[in-house]
C-alpha cells in the first residue's frame, strides 16, 4: 500500500483495516502522534489528512491511502517552527504535554482555514481533551500564533 | 526470667536501640561523587552534581516529570546556586541511592493540626514526630514523586549540594592562583579574580573533586537571580514538535507490543481460556496469563507485533471470567454500608478541642448535614504502559512512574532477580495525579517480557483497562453538625466521615514489607476535615476506616480533594443558617489565623466579591489548606441550558517561597480544570462488580469550549516552600457548589453537581 506521510512516499505491507494510528507509531515510529482512547474522544492522535484534522485512532489505512498525511513531525522544522510551536513556547502552554502533539495539529488545521479565529471559533475546532487542563494557554497561544501571522 | 522482667528489659533494649539510634547525626543527602553514574568526561562532585569539561552542570534528577514543571525547578535550585544559567544545567536521571528518597512526603503525611505550627513555633510534639519520621524516611529512601513536595523536600539538600560543589570549585581556582577564595566572582559559570584571571567552572572541576570544601554558604535571598522568577519550562520545547519521549513512545530494536485484558469484575480472574483461533490471526505472536499484581487484577495479554494486531488477537481470545470470591462489588450497595457504618462506628478521632457534647447539649439549635463523594478514575492521558525486557538474568525496564525504586523492586520480585540486576529508565509521565504512585503493570510488563526470549515488550493498556481497572479516589460520606449558642454565634463543629483508607493499601502493594499487620490511622482519610482554621471552640473530628473491596489509590490532593468539599460547603451552609455573608462569616473565625484571612482577602478583593454580577450569575468562595499552601477560590457561575457554567475562577495562593511562578500559574489552572471536571461529571459506579465508565464517552473531561478563565494570584512570602501542584484543586468544588447556592438556594452535598 502506498502512502504520503509528511511529503513522503511510504510503500507498507499492511492490513488496509489497520487505523493509520498505529502504522505511524508501531511501524514507522513517527511517535509524536499520540494513543488516547482509540474512538476519537479524545483527540490526541490528531494528524492532517489533506490539510484537515482528522483523528487518526479511526483511520483505516484503506481510507487515507493516496491522502496527504501530516503529523506533529512535519508541522515545522528546527529552523522553521510553525508560528503555532513558538507561540505554544511563549505562552508556556503544555504541562505533561502528552495531548499536545493533537492540540496544536487541531490548532493549524484551524488557523489553515480561518487564519484569525475568534474565541468561538477556536471552541469550536478545538474539542481535544487536555487532563492537565492547558485550555486557556491553548486559547491565548492560538491568538498569539494568529496575531503574528497577521 | 519473670515475665515482667523479661518485658522491662526487653524494653530496654529497644529504647537502648531507639535512643542510640536518635543520637546517630541525620543520614546526609549530599551523597559522594559515587553516587551518581560515572560518564567520560565528567567530574562528580556529591551525589547530585557533576561538573562537564565544557563547564555545564549535570544534575542528578531523581523526581518524575509529570507536568508539574519540577524538572525546571529543581534545576533553578542548583543553577541559583552555582551562578549558571539555567540551560547550563543538564539532567541525568537520578540512580537508587536514599539520598534521593523523599522525605518531605512521609513528614506531610503526620497527622498535625497545621494552625499548631503556624506561628513559626512548633510544639515539641511536632517536632519531635517530625524528626523520627524524617528519619525513617532518610533511612529508608523511597522515591516518590507525590504529595505536592518534591520542591519542599529538595529546597535544602539540592541547594547544600549546589552550594558545597561551587565552594570546591572556588576552592580549587583559589589553590590555582593563589588567591583567597573569598576574592573570587562567579558569574554565568565564570570564576574570575581582580587580577584578570577567569576561568569556567569545567577547568576547576578535577582539582575540586579532591576537596573538602570550607564555608559552604547558601546565597541570602535578596542575592537571589533565579528563584523566584518566571523561567521558561525546560521540557516545553520537545513537548511542541513531537519529540517528547513518554512510556508509550519508546522504541527498541526488535520491540513486540501487548495489550492487556483483565477480569471486567473488580477482583476476578479467569476461569476458563481459549486463544488458538486468536494466536492464528495475523501478527499475534502469544498469550501470557497474568495472575492480579500488586493489587491488580488477573487476566491474559496478548504479545504481537503491532498494539493494533495485540489488540485484535486479544478480542478473538474466548474467555470466561470468575467472580470475585468476596462477592462482587456494587456502589450503591457501598454507599449504603458507609452510612450505616457512621451512624454505628465511633471511628478514629483525629481532633478534639473544647466540649462538643456539651455545646451541643446546651445549643439553641444544632445545624446538621451529611455529604457524599464518589470513587473517581485518574484517567490520564497516556494509559498505563511499561516496556520491559528479560535477558541473561537482567532486567531493563522503561516506564512513566512516580515511584522508580518500588518499580524496580516490583520488576525484580516478579523476574526473581536482585534489584541491581534490574535498570530502569523513568520516561516523560503523560499525566500521573497518583496513578502511577502504583505498580501493577510494572509487574505485568515484566511478567510478559519473561516469555518473549530476551526481547523487548510495550504493554499498553487500552483506554477501556485504564478507566475499569484503576486504584479509584475512595467513596467518602460525612456526617457534620454544629451548635449555634443562645447569642446565635456558631460555637461547635463536629464531623465525622466514613470511607477507606488509602496508605496501608497502598503499602501493602507497593512496600509489602513495611506494610504492618493492622492499618494505623490514616491521616489521608481525614485531611481537610480535622485541620481547618477556623476558630470554633468546640470541635471533634473522626474518621471510620473501611475495606470495601475496591482498589482505592491517592487521586490528584487525595483525601483533601473530597473533605474540602464537605467541610467549605458546610461552612458556607452554617454562614447563610446564621444569616451571614460566607466571606464574612470565614473571615470572623479567623482571628487566629491572619496567614488564612490575609489569602481569603486577597481572593474576594481580586474577585469583586459582592460588586454587581450578569444578571443569572452567582459567586461562590471556599477556602483550604492541604500540602502545606493556602489556597482560596472564588467560582463566578451561571446555569446554561440546565447546566453548572463556570465562568471565571479567582484563586489566591499562599505557597511560601516561590521557585517558578509561572509553574504556579500553571498548576492552579489546570488543577482548577481538574478540580471542575471531578465536580461537574466525575462519577464512577460499579455494578455487579463492573466498572460502568469505561471511556471519555461515560467519563466525560472537561473541554476548552467549557473552561473558566482563571486568574492567580500568589502571595508574597519568605516561608520555606510549600506544595503547589495539588492545593488548587481542593476547594475548586465547594466555590462552585457554594455559587450555584447562591444562584438558585440549592445546596448540593453529594458529587458530581447536579443542578
Amino acid at each position: 500500500m502506498n502512502l504520503n506521510i509528511n511529503a513522503q512516499s511510504v510503500t507498507v505491507d499492511a492490513d488496509p483495516a489497520m487505523p493509520l494510528l498505529w502504522l505511524l507509531r508501531d511501524t514507522l515510529n513517527l511517535t509524536g502522534t499520540k494513543f488516547g482512547c482509540g474512538v476519537a474522544a479524545c483527540g490526541a492522535c490528531t494528524v492532517h489528512v489533506d490539510g484537515r484534522a482528522a483523528r487518526a485512532c479511526v483511520l483505516p489505512l484503506s481510507v487515507v491511502a493516496g491522502a496527504k498525511i501530516r503529523t506533529i513531525e512535519a508541522l515545522g522544522t528546527a529552523d522553521k517552527p510553525h508560528a503555532l510551536q513558538l507561540a505554544w513556547i511563549a505562552e508556556q502552554v503544555p504541562q505533561c504535554g502528552y495531548c499536545q502533539s493533537g492540540m496544536l495539529m487541531a490548532a493549524a488545521a484551524l488557523l489553515e482555514a480561518k487564519p484569525h479565529p475568534s474565541d468561538a471559533d477556536i471552541d469550536a475546532a478545538m474539542t481535544n481533551i487536555c487532563r492537565c487542563g492547558t485550555y486557556q494557554r491553548v486559547r491565548a497561544a492560538i491568538h498569539r500564533a494568529a496575531g503574528a501571522a497577521a | 526470667m519473670k515475665r515482667r522482667t523479661w518485658v522491662l528489659s526487653a524494653l530496654g533494649v529497644t529504647g537502648a536501640l531507639v535512643v542510640g539510634w536518635g543520637l546517630m547525626p541525620a543520614r546526609s543527602r549530599l551523597g559522594t561523587a559515587a553516587t551518581m553514574l560515572p560518564t567520560e568526561g565528567d567530574v562528580g562532585l556529591n551525589g547530585w552534581i557533576k561538573i562537564s569539561l565544557d563547564g555545564s552542570i549535570i544534575l542528578a534528577m531523581h523526581r518524575s516529570e509529570m507536568g508539574q514543571g519540577v524538572h525546571t525547578a529543581l534545576a533553578m535550585l542548583v543553577a541559583e546556586e552555582l551562578d549558571v544559567p539555567l540551560h547550563r544545567v543538564r539532567l541525568e536521571q537520578a540512580g537508587a541511592d536514599a539520598i534521593y528518597g523523599n522525605v518531605a512526603m512521609f513528614v506531610g503525611s503526620l497527622p498535625f493540626h497545621p494552625l499548631d505550627s503556624e506561628g513559626g513555633h512548633k510544639p515539641l510534639s511536632v517536632r519531635t514526630g517530625e524528626w523520627l519520621v524524617g528519619k525513617i524516611a532518610r533511612e529508608l529512601g523511597i522515591n516518590a514523586t507525590g504529595g505536592s513536595s518534591s520542591v519542599a523536600d529538595a529546597w535544602l539538600p539540592l541547594r547544600q549540594a549546589a552550594a558545597t560543589a561551587r565552594a570546591s570549585l572556588l576552592s580549587a581556582a583559589a589553590l590555582r592562583w593563589q588567591v583567597p577564595a573569598e576574592a573570587l566572582n562567579v558569574q554565568a559559570g565564570v570564576v574570575s579574580h581582580a587580577s584578570g584571571k577567569s576561568g569556567h567552572y569545567g577547568e576547576f572541576a578535577q582539582a575540586a573533586a579532591g576537596l573538602a570544601p570550607a564555608n559552604v554558604r547558601l546565597k541570602e535571598r535578596q542575592t537571589w537571580t533565579l528563584i523566584g522568577q518566571a523561567a521558561s519550562r525546560t521540557d516545553i520545547p520537545a513537548k511542541t514538535d513531537g519529540t517528547a519521549l513518554f512510556g508509550m513512545d519508546v522504541r527498541l530494536p526488535d520491540l513486540l507490543y501487548a495489550c492487556v485484558v483483565q477480569s471486567p469484575q473488580l477482583g476476578g480472574s479467569v476461569a476458563f481460556l481459549d486463544a488458538k483461533e486468536a494466536l492464528a490471526m495475523p501478527g499475534a505472536l502469544r498469550l501470557v496469563r497474568l495472575d492480579a499484581e500488586a493489587g491488580g487484577s488477573a487476566g491474559f495479554a496478548v504479545v504481537g507485533k503491532t498494539t493494533w494486531h495485540a489488540s485484535q488477537a486479544a478480542k478473538a481470545v474466548q474467555v470466561r471470567w470468575a467472580q470475585r470470591p468476596e462477592g462482587s462489588l456494587d456502589t450503591q450497595r457501598i454507599q449504603a454500608q458507609l452510612q450505616a457504618r457512621l451512624a454505628s462506628d465511633k471511628g478514629f478521632t483525629f481532633y478534639d478541642k473544647g466540649d462538643v457534647a456539651q455545646a451541643e447539649a446546651a445549643a439553641k439549635r444544632v445545624i446538621q448535614a451529611q455529604y457524599t463523594a464518589p470513587y473517581l478514575a485518574h484517567a490520564t492521558l497516556e494509559p498505563m504502559n511499561c516496556t520491559a525486557q528479560v535477558k541473561d538474568g537482567k532486567v531493563l525496564v522503561w516506564v512513566p512512574t512516580q515511584v522508580p525504586g518500588m518499580a524496580r523492586a516490583a520488576a525484580a520480585r516478579v523476574a526473581g532477580v536482585k534489584d541491581e540486576q534490574v535498570t530502569l529508565h523513568v520516561t516523560l509521565l503523560g499525566g500521573g495525579f497518583g496513578r502511577r504512585l502504583e505498580v501493577d503493570f510494572v509487574a505485568q510488563a515484566v511478567r510478559i517480557a519473561m516469555q518473549c526470549e530476551g526481547k523487548p515488550v510495550q504493554l499498553s493498556w487500552s483506554r477501556e483497562e485504564d478507566m475499569t481497572h484503576d486504584f479509584y479516589r475512595p467513596m467518602h460520606v460525612a456526617q457534620l453538625s454544629a451548635a449555634v449558642n443562645a447569642q446565635g454565634a456558631v460555637d461547635s463543629l463536629r464531623i465525622k466521615s466514613a470511607g477507606d483508607a488509602i496508605t496501608p493499601r497502598w503499602m501493602e502493594r507497593g512496600l509489602p514489607a513495611l506494610a504492618g499487620p493492622i492499618d494505623l490511622p490514616d491521616k489521608t482519610a481525614s485531611e481537610g476535615l480535622f485541620d481547618l482554621p477556623y476558630g470554633f471552640a468546640h470541635q471533634h473530628m473522626s474518621h471510620v476506616a473501611t475495606r470495601m473491596g475496591v482498589p482505592v489509590g491517592f487521586w490528584r490532593s487525595v483525601g483533601h480533594s473530597h473533605n474540602a468539599f464537605f467541610s467549605e460547603s458546610f461552612v458556607d451552609e452554617l454562614a447563610r443558617e446564621t444569616g451571614q455573608d460566607p466571606l464574612a462569616f470565614r473571615a470572623s473565625l479567623l482571628r487566629a489565623a491572619p496567614r488564612y484571612l490575609a489569602v481569603l482577602n486577597l481572593a474576594a478583593e481580586k474577585a469583586g466579591w459582592g460588586s454587581a454580577l450578569p444578571a443569572g450569575h452567582a459567586q461562590g468562595v471556599a477556602l483550604h489548606e492541604s500540602f502545606g499552601a493556602i489556597v482560596a477560590e472564588v467560582a463566578e457561575v451561571s446555569i446554561e441550558a440546565g447546566v453548572p457554567r463556570v465562568h471565571r475562577v479567582v484563586c489566591a495562593i499562599d505557597c511560601g517561597t516561590v521557585v517558578n511562578p509561572d509553574t504556579v500559574a500553571q498548576q492552579v489552572e489546570g488543577a482548577v480544570i481538574f478540580g471542575l471536571t471531578a465536580a461537574l461529571y466525575g462519577r464512577v459506579d460499579i455494578q455487579d462488580g463492573v466498572v460502568q465508565q469505561k471511556c471519555f464517552t461515560s467519563y466525560p473531561m472537561l473541554r476548552l469550549a467549557q473552561a473558566p478563565v482563571v486568574q492567580t494570584w500568589i502571595v508574597a512570602s519568605t516561608r520555606d516552600p510549600a506544595g503547589v501542584g495539588e492545593p488548587a484543586v481542593p476547594p475548586l468544588a465547594p466555590a462552585v457548589a457554594n455559587a450555584l447556592f447562591a444562584l438558585t438556594g440549592k445546596r448540593l452535598r453529594s458529587l458530581p453537581l447536579v443542578v
